[in-house]
């Protein structure tokens, strides 16, 4: 079955007075994607996400929607579900209440919102609470009843901002699985996210954003496909980290200091490990060598290095 | 999902998020509970403070004098030989009062100034003049003939501006400025509270702003009169208990009922509800934090508008009057008012609502923009000069 786009941003840009926030970006999402928005804080994501939202608008570009058969340049509410970075949810009013009245103002019929709920409710272990308010649960569960109102409705679309921030490291876990078996309902994933180690783990496609701009976009095969083939080594020394002798080293593209003993060095394409292992070996002081490809977090590093370069 | 469909679901949401009735009847308990403390404490003061003071008067003062006194006060005639020994007496008590005739005046010995002074005055004023009418020989028919006011008829052609009527229209403004202050309250935690929240954000991706503002406004002028029904509500039956128990006709109430203007009353009092709360959701959509805003202090403006239609009552026919009846802010109770208690032709109160209608419609679309440029606006809340342009440029 051929896939179709179900949304598609042609060179977006959006300025707060002389600040660029989004600087002419294009990208398309096709029918069940996970698609990751990736960024630093402060890249634009969060803007962007709000002027495909139509809760800002854009100064230029083009913005087209194509969800269930109905082509639009305003995002259909009832389609779309939305978890911003700034979470917060009625604290005084009972839980199932809250998700109700949220999932009735997209459009969902109140007796099947209510059905709806409960039935996440029962997953979280939260039925019990149903009518308790949200003021009295845990943070964690405040975020999982946050999570569930911003999808209740069923959306074949979903936008979540920083799904990650403020999780413990189980309750990433969690939520890296709510959103695979969401996607695997048939919804398609635009998330933003800075964590991306997490976004790692489910993503399919990915678009890396700094300052506004488009670093990287394309499918996460080709991002390891295009940055994934250089050498790290991240190496320890006894004392001092001797940069001269790294420098003639040659064959590396940067060095970094990670404190004062630890340093990481990226290969340069093509260059073999082999070759830089065996003048690693006549320094002196070094105690402890590591290799590894790229993850996403060092492919996105060393793009901004190199679009500031 | 239209647009009908999901105000009626922000509508019903902010009604039942802000319309408590067992808060309302918890209040309305709270409330007689006062009334009959102080009905009751009123009444023992009054009682205490009619107890006769104890006034002494020397043995050789006018026995018509003493008379007189003795209807308002507890007499006592002391002989003058006493006198000295009463004085000091009056030292040590904080009831006692000696009353001498000093030739043509009076001299009163107290320790500190009493209570019942005026009606002490009124007791010597009556009769200073009983005595002086016996000096100038003058019948107390004479006097009456002479203070006689002089006749005037009053005859008028246009009779609408009864007492009753002007009753009824305290009446309606009262109710409205009740309404309004309890949409100041709940228009402001409805708005900066969901700010505050941080759920605007997940609202407004889902609504359009001006469903949300429409949603509020309905929301809660719906609990403002749910809260205004429930007080007429009980004050009708406290109004009925009170008659039935007093003995008084009920008709001194219902004369006061004047339907064609409780009929004009409703969609003027209706539609000035909504235009307020139009107008505080656009306040309240600028205030980021109302603990330390500037502009909280606006939200009270509506009770000056709302008050100044008062200025009506006196003088409904002058240029102040008439262009109060007209101006949107005001003549919700301002154009009844005049139609009340002086003469108000139909199109001019059909006029006078279009205006105030249209004025309504206008505000709510103003509010909703406010709100959008707002929204996203947190820490430092926006000047005024800068939510114009934001609008402007919405």
């Amino acid at each position: 079955m051929p896939y179709k786009n179900v949304l598609q941003v042609k060179l977006l840009n959006k300025s707060f007075k002389n600040i660029k926030a989004v600087d002419d970006i294009s990208f398309s999402l096709e029918e069940g994607d996970i698609f990751a928005f990736l960024g630093p804080n402060g890249a634009g994501k969060t803007t962007t996400l709000r002027i495909l939202l139509d809760i800002i608008k854009a100064d230029s570009g083009s913005i087209r929607w194509g969800l269930n058969g109905k082509e639009g340049l305003l995002p259909p509410a009832d389609q779309i579900g939305y978890l911003p970075e700034e979470r917060g949810l009625y604290l005084d009013v009972p839980i199932i209440r809250s998700l109700v009245y949220l999932a009735s103002i997209r459009g969902m019929e109140p007796s099947q919102a209510k059905r709806t709920a409960m039935e996440w409710l029962e997953k979280l272990g939260l039925a019990d609470r149903a009518k308790e308010k949200l003021q009295v649960l845990s943070k964690g569960n405040q975020q999982k009843i946050q999570f569930v109102a911003a999808i209740l409705h069923k959306p074949a679309f979903a936008i979540l901002d920083e799904p990650f921030s403020g999780l413990d490291p189980l309750n990433q876990e969690i939520f890296i699985d709510y959103i695979k078996e969401l996607n695997q309902q048939g919804t398609t994933v635009l998330l933003s996210s800075h964590q991306m180690s997490l976004v790692e783990k489910i993503a399919k496609k990915v678009f890396l954003i700094d300052s506004g701009k488009e670093l990287f976009n394309s499918t996460m095969t080709d991002i390891y496909k295009n940055f994934g083939h250089q050498h790290i080594l991240e190496i320890k020394f006894a004392s001092q980290i001797p940069y001269d002798q790294l420098q003639h080293l040659g064959n590396t593209e940067s060095i970094s200091s990670e404190g004062s003993q630890k340093v990481k060095l990226i290969l340069r394409p093509g260059i073999a490990l082999n070759e830089v292992l065996e003048k690693l070996a006549g320094i002196e002081g070094l105690t402890h060598i590591q290799s590894h490809n790229p993850n996403l977090h060092d492919i996105f590093i060393n793009l901004v290095r190199m679009q500031k370069s | 999902m239209n647009y009908y469909k999901q105000v009626i679901a922000v509508t019903m949401w902010e009604y039942r998020r802000f319309f408590k009735l067992k808060n309302e009847l918890l209040a309305i308990v709270i409330m007689l509970l006062i009334f009959t403390l102080s009905y009751f404490g009123g009444k023992y003061a009054t009682s205490l403070a009619s107890a006769k003071v104890h006034l002494a008067v020397l043995e050789n003062s006018d026995s018509q004098l003493i008379e007189m006194l003795s209807e308002a006060f507890d007499v006592e005639v002391i002989a003058p030989v006493h006198k000295e020994k009463y004085l000091e007496q009056i030292n040590d008590s904080n009831n006692s009062l000696l009353l001498m005739q000093d030739g043509e005046g009076f001299k009163l010995y107290a320790r500190k100034k009493p209570g019942k002074l005026d009606e002490l005055q009124h007791v010597l004023d009556g009769y200073n003049r009983i005595k002086t009418m016996r000096k100038i020989e003058l019948s107390a028919e004479n006097l009456a003939l002479v203070l006689k006011p002089a006749p005037l008829e009053e005859v008028y052609s246009y009779e609408r501006g009864s007492r009753g009527r002007t009753i009824l229209a305290y009446f309606f403004a009262g109710l409205m400025i009740l309404a309004v202050f309890l949409s100041f309250a709940y228009q402001f935690t409805a708005i900066t509270g969901e700010k505050q929240l941080k759920i605007t954000e997940q609202i407004v991706s889902a609504i359009k702003p001006q469903v949300w503002m429409d949603g509020k406004i309905l929301g809660i002028t719906l609990t403002g009169l749910s809260s205004m029904f429930i007080y007429s509500f009980i004050g009708i039956l406290a109004g009925l208990l009170y008659f039935q128990f007093s003995g008084r006709p009920i008709t001194e109430v219902t004369q006061y009922l004047h339907i064609p203007s409780i009929l004009l009353y409703i969609p003027f009092t209706l539609m000035g509800i909504m235009l307020w709360n139009a107008l505080l959701a656009a306040i309240a959509s600028v205030i980021t934090d109302p603990n330390n805003s500037g502009k909280s202090s606006l939200m009270m403006v509506p009770v000056l508008f709302v008050g100044a239609s008062f200025l009506v009552l006196n003088n409904p026919d002058t240029g102040l009057s008439v262009f109060l009846s007209w101006f949107p802010l005001t003549s919700a109770t301002a154009m009844p008012v005049r139609w009340l208690v002086t003469d108000v032709s139909w199109w001019n109160l059909i006029a006078s609502f279009a205006v105030l209608a249209g004025t309504f419609y206008w505000l709510r679309k103003l509010a909703a923009k406010i709100f959008r440029v707002s929204v996203l606006i947190s820490g430092k809340e926006p000047t005024w000069a800068e939510v114009i342009k934001l609008t402007r440029e919405a």
